[in-house]
């Protein structure tokens, strides 16, 4: 009798803690269904980050501007190396970048193009510049297969 | 050179490419004319009896901005410059896209630098020196886009591929910097199908070749290439199709372009027509997602942190009986072609794409 009240007392126990740790509804990734006009916003919102990332990859000033960015100062713009955002392959970070020596993000690269062929002013990684550039370049390479760490 | 696996790219035998080499090869390397060991490859193409032993140069895509903005571009041009000179080319040809922005200032650098090239020079325009005012001040300074002439047994022809392109800035009132914007603006969609030589164009081309010998050699220019390899970043001439009937019946033809600022090579029409495509001096294009040639071995990727890195000009050599190109690419290391390794190579790293959305209607 004492062992089962004691193995209860464990599942309730137990029972308090995950209520505790998940709150008090079951472990949904959302409360709800997305209705069709939440994910047009959702999509309207990822969206209009991507048009200023791509403005600020092609180099428009008014954006830049905007943005209070200075992405260059010799006339270059992500997209002279980079047409339709090819060669960034952002599936394949993180990784080991040659170029920076260190294992590295697809922010810590925009940053190292941006200080060096550019010689523009790096963004801090949270940045809201940052953000659209990397949507911009992800929303470029939809489609790819997920590949952390490769080359 | 070291040997790598271009001859197990798909599509291609080890036998297809001992044959094709003969004809593509690779190329040979500028820094310093130093080799890491074994021969330089060329884009060697045989060509008719007729031709006296000389050399020309070749430049473009310098993408010139004023001295105060940019002066990297600006020392690659001036070190083409003088290497060409020191190769003692009977003439230049330079490829189009002097001007990044299309403005008097940065033909005027231009001009500055190539000062130093002593021979006579031919100009053809590029997409960036026309759209600011519709090419008048590049026409100023350099003549007429279109051209020939006769050198020691082989008939040259520069062809104009820019100034032909579809009108997208009056219903729109684009100022000139808008225009010029869009138009420099490789990945755009706003300027549309722009490259083409046109049907006026095409006639004079029949002309100026009706009273040379169907045997002999013929070398055409043009900024942009005589197929269609990628035509949403104008990698092609739109009517490219009846470029190749009009040059068709010449036996001996080979294009030499720019615009796409990559180690290139191709064989299209029933002449099969040799197309060589040429580095730019400013930076490296990547390779498209889709269309490269198959007779194309490509160059590895670059580095960007150096600015020297797949960069160039081009020494073409005219023999009895072929002509040759070396790619002059300022490369610390000699190796210029994919290795065995994708990580090396541009082609395998584009493998789905979108066009870009912000100039969208």
């Amino acid at each position: 009798m004492k062992k089962n009240l004691f193995a209860l007392a464990v599942l309730v126990a137990a029972g308090l803690f995950g209520l505790v740790m998940t709150g008090s509804q079951p472990a949904l990734a959302h409360m709800e269904k997305h209705t069709p006009d939440q994910l047009q916003v959702f999509d309207q919102v990822f969206m209009e980050q991507v048009k200023i990332g791509d403005l600020l990859f092609h180099g428009d000033p008014e954006t830049e501007k905007k943005m209070g960015t200075k992405l260059s100062t010799t006339g270059m713009a992500c997209a002279m190396c980079h047409p339709f955002a090819s060669d960034n392959h952002p599936h394949e970070f993180p990784k080991f970048q040659q170029q920076i020596s260190k294992f590295a993000t697809l922010r810590d690269m925009i940053n190292w193009c941006i200080e060096n062929p550019n010689e523009g002013e790096k963004l801090d990684a949270d940045s809201p510049a940052m953000k659209a550039l990397e949507a911009y370049i992800y929303w470029s390479n939809r489609g790819n297969v997920l590949s952390p760490g490769t080359h | 050179m070291r040997k790598n696996n271009r001859d197990q790219k798909p599509g291609m035998t080890r036998r297809d490419f001992i044959q094709k080499s003969l004809l593509t090869g690779a190329a040979a390397i500028g820094a310093g004319a130093v080799f890491s060991g074994g021969l330089p490859f060329m884009n060697t193409v045989r060509m008719a009896f007729g031709a006296e032993e000389f050399t020309f140069a070749w430049i473009s895509d310098t993408h010139l901005y004023p001295r105060a903005l940019n002066t990297r571009f600006i020392e690659k041009a001036t070190r083409a410059a003088k290497d060409a000179m020191n190769a003692k080319p009977d003439f230049l040809i330079f490829g189009g896209d002097l001007a990044q922005l299309g403005r008097a200032e940065e033909f005027q650098v231009g001009e500055e630098i190539l000062k130093e090239v002593t021979v006579k020079k031919y100009f053809i325009p590029g997409e960036h020196d026309w759209y600011y005012d519709m090419g008048e001040e590049w026409q100023k300074r350099f003549g007429k886009p279109n051209w020939t002439f006769d050198h020691k047994g082989v008939r040259f022809i520069g062809v104009d591929t820019i100034s032909r392109g579809p009108d997208y800035w009056t219903a729109k009132k684009m100022t000139p910097e808008e225009r010029m914007g869009h138009m420099a603006t490789l990945d755009g969609s706003v300027a549309g199908p722009w490259a083409g030589v046109g049907k006026d164009q095409l006639q004079w081309l029949s002309k100026t070749l009706s009273d040379w010998p169907m045997d002999k050699p013929v070398i055409v220019f043009s900024h942009n290439p005589f197929y269609e390899y990628y035509p949403p970043w104008n990698f092609w001439t739109r009517d490219w199709r009846e470029i190749q009937e009009v040059l068709a019946p010449y036996k001996n033809v080979t294009n030499i372009h720019g615009h796409t600022h990559q180690v290139l090579y191709n064989e299209v029409g029933p002449n099969n027509m040799r197309s060589i495509g040429m580095l730019a001096t400013s930076w490296t294009w990547p390779y498209a997602p889709e269309g490269l040639p198959k007779l194309t071995v490509p160059m590895v990727r670059v580095d960007p942190g150096e600015q020297y890195d797949g960069v160039g000009w081009g020494k073409l050599t005219v023999t009895a009986d072929n002509v040759s190109n070396e790619y002059m690419m300022w490369r610390k290391k000699a190796d210029i072609f994919c290795g065995d390794s994708v990580s090396d190579c541009s082609p395998g790293h584009n493998p789905i794409l979108s066009p870009r959305i912000a100039d969208r209607p």
